[in-house]
């Protein structure tokens, strides 16, 4: 498949998508409405990941951490200070921005694996941290009953505005990444990911670059998480568990590391297919994850993804079920 | 500036007991082709790695112009004007072969994260004038068929030209060639030498390493020979020419009694 053609599929399950989400609050049940509300929320994280990882390429777990700031930051500062839920919103993600660039600058100079680990390491003592600040946090019962977000006498409180909110969001969201991943900051993340040293002798300074990435995907995961909550009205540490962490790494190399289209789709999928699977009771697990590992096999780099080297997991096959490399030599 | 050169100065560098660069003084003017030649280890890549901020001299001094490159990260040297292409010539993967030229004018593009994110007529202005000059370049390198290619599929010569093509894209006053002509057939080591004489020409400085010596001396207008480390010979190619320790870490002393065929 070439470039183009991949890009033309891209575009066309992005319509679809964008069809069935214009739909849904039609025809689809309240469940349905509820479950694409968190798929929005849930692909504006994937997307600020797809700008760190798919882009920039450092593998992060930091993810939670900068939902739960703008989490905990908009519950604490409309009950606890009565800001109004807009101004806690652009604070919280200004906070995650702020300190994306505190942790960043030191954590990014640390090349490959050491990263992952310093990230998981943040991303387990972000939800031990809120479970035990109870002064702060009322731990693992959580704050309830946040104020929701208004536009002047409209307020977003009810599946059906939330909804609108949260697409709205996250096609913003989406928006920014496609203007980034076209500019020559994207090719620049782009360069840095597949060779570094090819980027510096180039001028980019890869540290700065990193650091940049890393911000701008924490502001988006802050507004994701602020969002969460004003959807529920409820914060509590299960919201930021570790595996949270996972499933948005999964639904982003499901969907496809660097495409437009990925995220949504891998969120989707993470979000309905085990729904999809409740009949099978005891077998759920089992058949789900079978069916994920089958995939990963299959497209090693996602649905939609960019990178087009056979995974290391694909070298694990026998090499009749490998895919066959598509020649595009010029 | 116009007159502004890469000054080597007494430049050491140590790997453990290894002296691979042995208080080395060499330098390269703008507009002018400096060649740097000597057997294998004699410390070529080292000196490119140095001058590039990849690796840190142990004494000695760097100078571009009135910058000490010594405490500069390789980034920063590249944004003085200083480029290089790497040994072992290598693809940005994924990307296409146009976008890869495009990597290589990364410190054209002035627009921040702001004007990037609303799109603004400057930085869109800007871009699409960036665009048509990496069309240019690709067309001058015979590129430009390939330009959709993902960089990954060039063949060898083509992956050497990409190469090239991205570091001179920045139009660096200072070009470090690191063996270009390594596995291109005569053609197009042809080609690469006329592209190396219009840089020259257009006021770019390069640093030429290279195996093929014939292939330096054709081209360069002074020279550096080095081997285990230390300079052996310097000054222009017909003096070094005629040096006998030149000829002698070259061909053995049996064939430097020869006369020489190069030129």
């Amino acid at each position: 498949m070439s470039p183009r053609t991949r890009a033309r599929i891209e575009f066309w399950v992005l319509a679809l998508m964008l069809a069935c989400v214009i739909l849904a609050p039609f025809v689809g049940s309240r469940l349905v409405v509820y479950d694409l509300t968190v798929t929005a929320l849930y692909a504006m994280v994937v997307v600020s990941l797809n700008i760190v990882l798919g882009l920039a390429g450092q593998v992060s777990f930091a993810q939670t951490t900068f939902m739960a700031i703008g989490g905990y930051g908009s519950a604490l500062l409309t009950t606890a200070l009565g800001l109004d839920p807009w101004a806690a919103l652009a604070l919280s993600a200004l906070l995650a921005l702020a300190a994306a660039l505190v942790i960043g600058v030191p954590l990014l100079r640390l090349r490959g694996h050491y990263l992952a680990m310093a990230t998981f390491a943040l991303a387990l003592g972000t939800n031990s941290f809120v479970t035990a600040a109870t002064p702060l946090t009322n731990g693992s019962i959580g704050i309830s009953s946040v104020p929701p977000l208004q536009i002047g006498d409209f307020a977003f409180d009810d599946a059906r505005s939330f909804y609108v909110l949260s697409w709205v969001a996250c096609i913003g969201s989406m928006g920014i990444f496609a203007l980034l991943a076209h500019s020559h900051i994207g090719r620049a993340w782009r360069a840095l990911a597949t060779g570094q040293e090819i980027a510096q002798s180039l001028g980019i300074d890869v540290t700065a670059y990193k650091v940049l990435a890393f911000a701008i995907g924490a502001a988006i995961a802050s507004v994701a998480g602020s969002l969460y909550v004003e959807f529920t009205s409820f914060v509590g540490p299960d919201l930021y568990d570790i595996g949270i962490v996972l499933n948005v790494l999964l639904m982003l190399f499901i969907g496809g590391r660097g495409s437009h289209a990925g995220p949504v789709l891998g969120a989707a999928i993470l979000t309905f297919a085990p729904q999809f699977l409740a009949g099978l009771e005891q077998y759920q697990n089992l058949v789900f994850f079978g069916f994920l590992l089958l995939l990963i096999l299959t497209w090693p780099s996602g649905l939609f993804g960019r990178v087009r080297d056979s995974g290391p997991i694909e070298l694990m096959l026998p090499i009749w079920l490998r895919r066959r490399r598509s020649a595009e030599s010029p | 500036m116009s007159s502004a050169e890469l000054t080597l100065s007494g430049v050491t560098k140590r790997f453990g007991g290894l002296v691979a660069v042995d208080d080395v003084s060499f330098a390269v003017p703008v507009g002018r082709v400096h060649g740097l030649i000597g057997p294998n280890g004699a410390g070529k890549s080292t000196a490119i790695g140095l001058v590039s901020g990849f690796l840190r001299p142990d004494s000695g001094s760097i100078e571009f112009g009135s910058s000490d490159l010594t405490r500069l990260s390789p980034s920063a040297i590249a944004r003085l004007g200083i480029s290089r292409t790497f040994q072992q010539a290598s693809p940005l993967g994924g990307l296409s072969v146009f976008e890869n030229v495009l990597v290589g004018m990364h410190t054209h593009y002035h627009a921040g994260l702001a004007s990037v994110l609303v799109r603004t007529p400057g930085a869109r202005r800007e871009a699409s004038e960036i665009v048509r000059s990496v069309r240019e370049l690709l067309a001058l390198f015979g590129l430009e068929p390939y330009a959709e290619a993902d960089a990954r599929n060039l063949t060898f010569g083509q992956l050497r030209f990409l190469e090239i093509a991205r570091a001179i894209a920045m139009r660096p006053r200072i070009l470090m060639l690191d063996e270009p002509a390594a596995g291109l057939n005569d053609v197009e080591r042809g080609q690469l030498a006329a592209l190396i004489r219009r840089f020259r020409d257009e006021g770019v400085g390069m640093l030429l390493v290279d195996h093929d010596v014939p292939f330096v001396f054709a081209l360069c207008d002074s020279m550096t020979v080095m081997n285990f480390g230390s300079v052996i010979a310097s000054g222009d190619p017909d003096t070094v020419h005629r040096n006998p320790a030149v000829r002698e870490a070259y061909l053995g002393a049996a064939a430097a009694a020869e006369a020489p065929q190069w030129h």
